[in-house]
């Protein structure tokens, strides 16, 4: 069991408990939700958290001006982010990888492809 | 409606009737929305219809399927547990009549690593259950999309019906359009008066003008 910190981030209440549930069986149980950018920053600049999952279509503030500010923030910048979203287009892709994010899952998407991701991006950032 | 003992000719004059008037007054309406300008902005909003269409059948293609995989996995997971439960009550039996014979034939370690077996199944058949719920997400951000269109032709087509209600009719709100083109969706309504800003607003000035 790891003990990293997890941010949900989405709009859907629905698709937060998702995630939130694949990656406890993926023995990541410590986890809490945001659902919006805005919300989502106020939670990473007020308490600790390791990893960043986030939707990109979200009122207030969506996932690429989410990406942005995690980015320029000195105390933020080192956490990696994980784009989980329905935006398919390639330029959403690309955009995202330039803004600095780690990962990118398309919904609808496996528990497989979840664990993957989240498990190469903690390889690869060493956490 | 039945025509059975209608006059054939009658009939047709009567058909004939009607899509004279069709006819008229689907050129009136052309007519009225080049004169009013309103033609593109309409044409606009027509022609995402069929984006409309498409994404109300993927809504109900993805539900579709969420449902057909929540049942499957269901009636999978029912039939183990149903399997789980014969057992269980087989190898009691067993163990009340011999206790000695049924461990010394394995009946005891099978049944163990059946009920293993079957709860790392249903623990799979959970998580799919589970996973078929992000059509609510899915679905959710289509049905914003349809919402947002329907709300712009409504809009579009409230302005047209203040812009020809005859005279007397009107209500007392002043109408005019900034710029000659619709408002659409209502930014400021602060410095926006003649726009609508919530939906008994709608829904009186409807009234008024008798819809």
């Amino acid at each position: 069991m790891s003990d990293l910190r997890f941010l949900i981030v989405d709009d859907f209440s629905t698709m937060r408990r998702i995630v939130r549930n694949l990656l406890k069986e993926s023995g990541f149980s410590d986890a809490d939700e945001a659902e919006d950018g805005v919300a989502a920053l106020h939670k990473l600049r007020s308490s600790k958290f390791d990893f960043v999952v986030t939707d990109i279509n979200m009122p207030n503030m969506n996932g690429f001006q989410l990406l942005g500010e995690i980015k320029a923030d000195e105390k933020l910048k080192h956490l990696p982010v994980l784009m989980v979203t329905a935006e398919a287009r390639k330029e959403d892709i690309v955009a995202a990888a330039q803004a600095g994010a780690s990962g990118y899952i398309v919904k609808p998407f496996t528990k497989a492809t979840l664990e993957d991701k989240v498990n190469l991006i903690i390889k690869k950032q060493g956490l | 409606m039945d025509t059975s003992n209608t006059h054939p000719a009658a009939s047709s004059h009567a058909s004939g009737d009607v899509h004279q008037r069709i006819g008229t007054l689907t050129r009136q309406l052309h007519d009225s929305l080049n004169e009013l300008g309103y033609a593109n902005q309409l044409r606009n909003s027509m022609s995402e219809l069929p984006d409309a269409q498409s994404r109300l059948s993927y809504i109900a293609r993805l539900t579709g399927e969420a449902a057909e995989k929540v049942l499957g996995r269901v009636e999978q997971a029912k039939a183990q547990t149903d399997l789980l439960a014969d057992e269980t009550r087989r190898v009691t039996a067993s163990l009340i009549k011999d206790p000695v014979a049924a461990v010394a034939k394995g009946e005891i370690m099978n049944y163990l690593n059946d009920v293993e077996v079957i709860a790392r199944t249903a623990d799979e058949h959970l998580t799919e259950i589970m996973m078929a719920q992000d059509f609510h997400d899915l679905t959710g951000q289509v049905i914003a999309r349809v919402v947002s269109l329907a709300a712009t032709i409504e809009t579009q087509l409230l302005q047209l019906v203040l812009d020809t209600a005859p005279s007397g009719t009107a209500p007392p709100m002043p109408v005019e359009l900034p710029h000659g083109h619709l408002a659409g969706p209502v930014v400021d309504p602060e410095k926006t008066p003649d726009v609508v800003t919530d939906q008994s607003q709608v829904d009186d000035l409807l009234a008024s003008l008798g819809f």
